[in-house]
């Protein structure tokens, strides 16, 4: 389920995480890692004028710049090439979303590993509104990785998996894709559903009645097989609160969910959005699926 | 001197040459070559009585010097009113020149043309209007646009630009395969949300043949996605050529006239092949002049119109609006005060501004929409038309030029601005950039599909 991971990232510090993530799982399951970095936003459609991403001066995009760019991330990442087995380094101009989703596609990468701040910089050109994260996430057909850059519980490897789930279509990718790699790397799975509350007047008895509710539905969706490492937990409250906590109690070193915003304005998206939240929040890797390819 | 590498009167035919060109930094060794470009008097000359058209002469001759259009030229406006921008200043002392000289003129002069051609007018023939013999130094620059090019007196951009549609038939470098591709990758993104979504290549005699711009499918695929979404619950039968998609015309820009024929015949010759019952082109304007309202004349067809009946996206859309293939919400419509950018290159040109306003009717609550002033074909560029926008070297003359559409955004008090031309819509975006004046803008795809009233059926089904 690891082949060949695509990394997006812009060189910048708030990437590394990110990088130790991909680097690290593409050498425990020998997987490819394709580094995609999206120099920057062209000013005008058929010029060579773009927007640094990191910087958001305007550059030109010639060889020599082409050139400083592949050097810096070849140094920056220098010891982590070294480790896994296959690399190759992509380099182009271009909306990010869109260019991550070009490159997993033409590359046919069974994951994106992206920074939550990935092409999101606040130079980002307005006018092509939102999250960059929230594109990818929305529209990509493989999983999404997103390693907020204070991610501290990764040591490598991953143990406990905790997939939260609201019953969308999409969880049923998403829940695919969590017992799938449970079994492969032989972790903990808790399968949690985050009874939203919020907002709402219940009265206890409801609400237990809604948890014993959302239980069974659990046990009914979801065909555990034959895999034993598995705990079902109900809690009430907000969801991405609730995530969050399941998380640091477990100790994950991995969350799971499903994305399925139909928002069109990734602004109005964000707002709301419980995926964003936790990776926000959350100490650990988040993965994020959408579609039911590559699970 | 012979001619430079790069800067030449050869045009850029190869793919070689194009990136040999691109590698120039910024098109730093290009112009310091055409400091040494010679001027060849006697071609220029034959080509002028060649190819200079009696009405050109005729207004040429009988300007009265009255300074009428002055006003009229929002780069008079913005440029502290100084008589070198007034219009017929502008084309006397480039082509009157020219002409009167019988071509016999140095590079310097030739230098000087190339400022005026191209960073003192952006062909949005607004002056026309107000001349009272009609004279429209939009046009008149155009022609001159393309005797410098000929001389090889270009924007370093534009020669690129041209080198483009030249090279891959497209402004950018985007291959057959590359959108045909395009088209695979968009409609699989997007027929899960639109369930029997397809984006039909090559399909003959549909309904409709939808052309775009370049820049869609090199940078913004979602403009197609958006299209097909709209033909899609519009119940339309439509396809896209594999082969003569790009509508576009820097070469238009650029005065490469030999190019332009070039590229609009391509554009015809699918439409030959493909039999639609009519053909559309996206929202970009000057797509839409070059492919409808001058590719005719280019590609020498005698009736003046292209070989299917072929409209704007804004025609196409106040249409399925008005019979109801589309419907709109009405608690989604916009609720807040917006204006609309009116397009020179369709507004003044085709007279499309009425349509253009029966959209606002049916997307924008009553009372929330606030008209520029002026407006409709009275209207003022971006300020970024003609190529300015792409022009590195006059830079700083273009973002002076923003300052109209700048102030007039203001006087309307609005935040959103509905921009449906592409290249306004990039000129409205550098100038929040350079300005901040705190607005957003947009196409009309984006915002009609976020109130689309979608019937049932056309949703998925299990959520
Ligand atoms: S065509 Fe437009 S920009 Fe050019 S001179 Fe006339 S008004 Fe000014
Ligand atoms: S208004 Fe017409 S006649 Fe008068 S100066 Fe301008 S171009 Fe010449
Ligand atoms: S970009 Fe738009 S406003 Fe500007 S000249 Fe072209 S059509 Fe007119």
């Amino acid at each position: 389920m690891f082949k060949k991971i695509l990394l997006a990232t812009s060189g910048a510090p708030s990437t590394f995480g990110a990088a130790r993530v991909a680097f690290d799982m593409a050498k425990r399951y020998g997987a490819e890692v394709v580094v995609l970095n999206v120099m920057g936003v062209p000013t005008k459609a058929f010029s060579q004028v773009v927007n640094d991403v990191r910087t958001g001066e305007e550059v030109e995009v010639d060889d020599e710049y082409r050139s400083w760019v592949e050097e810096e991330l070849k140094t920056t990442f220098e010891k982590q090439f070294e480790t896994v087995e296959f690399s190759k380094l992509v380099l182009t101009t271009g909306v990010p979303h869109r260019e991550i989703l070009r490159c997993a596609r033409d590359e046919d990468v069974d994951m994106i590993v992206m920074g939550a701040s990935s092409g999101d910089s606040n130079v980002y050109r307005k006018g092509y509104p939102g999250s960059t994260l929230q594109r990818v996430a929305k529209a990509a057909r493989c999983p999404v990785m997103t390693v907020h850059r204070e991610t501290a519980s990764y040591w490598g490897g991953f143990s406990n998996i905790v997939f939260a789930t609201d019953f969308s279509k999409q969880a049923a990718s998403a829940f695919k894709f969590s017992l799938n790699a449970a079994k492969e790397l032989d972790s903990d799975l808790t399968i949690l559903h985050a009874l939203d509350i919020s907002g709402k007047v219940l009265d206890q008895n409801e609400i237990e009645d809604r948890l014993i509710a959302a239980r069974e539905r659990i046990r009914g969706t979801y065909d555990l097989g034959d895999f034993k490492n598995c705990d079902i937990e109900v809690w009430e409250g907000v969801p991405y609160v609730e995530i969050v906590k399941m998380a640091r109690e477990r100790s994950a070193d991995l969350i799971v969910m499903a994305h399925h915003i139909r928002e069109l304005d990734p602004e109005k998206a964000r707002i709301g959005s419980t995926m964003e939240q936790v990776i926000l929040r959350a100490g650990c890797p988040v993965i994020s699926v959408s579609k039911p390819d590559k699970v | 001197m012979p001619e430079g590498k790069f800067c030449n009167k050869t045009p850029i035919t190869t793919e070689e040459q194009l990136k040999a060109t691109l590698g120039d930094k910024g098109g730093k060794q290009y112009y310091e070559e055409m400091n040494h470009l010679d001027v060849d008097s006697e071609k220029l000359w034959g080509a002028i009585q060649k190819t200079m058209k009696s009405r050109t002469k005729t207004w040429l001759e009988i300007c009265a010097h009255c300074g009428l259009c002055a006003e009229s030229c929002f780069l008079y406006q913005v440029n502290g009113r100084v008589p070198e921008q007034v219009p017929s200043y502008k084309i006397q002392s480039t082509l009157g020149q020219m002409v009167k000289k019988k071509g016999k003129v140095d590079n310097e002069f030739m230098q000087m043309c190339m400022e005026t051609a191209w960073s003192k007018c952006t062909c949005c023939n607004r002056c026309g209007m107000y001349c009272p013999h009609g004279i429209d130094m939009g046009v008149m620059f155009s022609y001159l646009r393309g005797l410098l090019y000929s001389q090889g007196f270009v924007p370093w951009e534009l020669k690129i630009g041209a080198g483009m549609h030249r090279v891959y038939r497209a402004q950018m470098d985007v291959t057959m395969e590359d959108w045909v591709e395009t088209c695979e990758w968009m409609a699989e993104e997007t027929e899960e949300e639109w369930p029997g979504l397809e984006i039909p290549v090559d399909k003959e005699d549909a309904d409709i043949m939808y052309t775009c711009n370049a820049r869609e499918p090199k940078h913004y695929p979602e403009d197609i996605a958006e299209a097909a979404i709209l033909f899609h619950v519009a119940g339309e039968n439509w396809t896209v050529p594999s082969e003569g998609w790009e509508q576009t015309s820097l070469s238009m820009f650029a005065g490469d006239w030999e190019c332009c024929k070039d590229n609009v015949v391509n554009v015809y010759s699918a439409i030959e092949r493909l039999r639609p019952k009519r053909a559309i082109g996206t929202e970009c304007g000057h797509a839409h002049r070059a492919t409808v309202i001058e590719g005719p004349y280019w590609a020498g067809r005698e009736d003046g119109q292209p070989p299917a009946p072929y409209i704007h996206y804004v025609e196409w859309l106040a249409e399925a609006l008005r019979t109801g293939k589309l419907k709109i919400d009405p608690a989604k419509r916009i609720k807040e005060p917006v204006t609309l950018q009116d397009s020179c290159n369709y507004v003044r040109n085709q007279g499309l501004k009425d349509v253009t306003r029966e959209i606002i009717s049916y997307i924008v609550e009553p009372g929330y929409f606030v008209e520029m002033a002026p407006n409709k074909e009275h209207n003022y560029c971006c300020g970024g038309g003609g190529g300015f926008n792409g022009i590195g070297l006059y830079r700083e003359q273009r973002n002076v030029a923003l300052r109209k559409k700048k102030q007039q955004i203001l006087d309307t008090g609005c935040k959103l601005v509905i921009a449906p031309c592409h290249n306004c819509w990039d000129a409205i975006r550098d100038l929040e950039e350079e300005y901040e004046i705190g607005i957003r803008w947009s196409f009309l795809k984006p915002l009609v599909i976020g109130m689309l009233d979608v019937p049932e059926h056309l949703l998925p089904k299990d959520e």
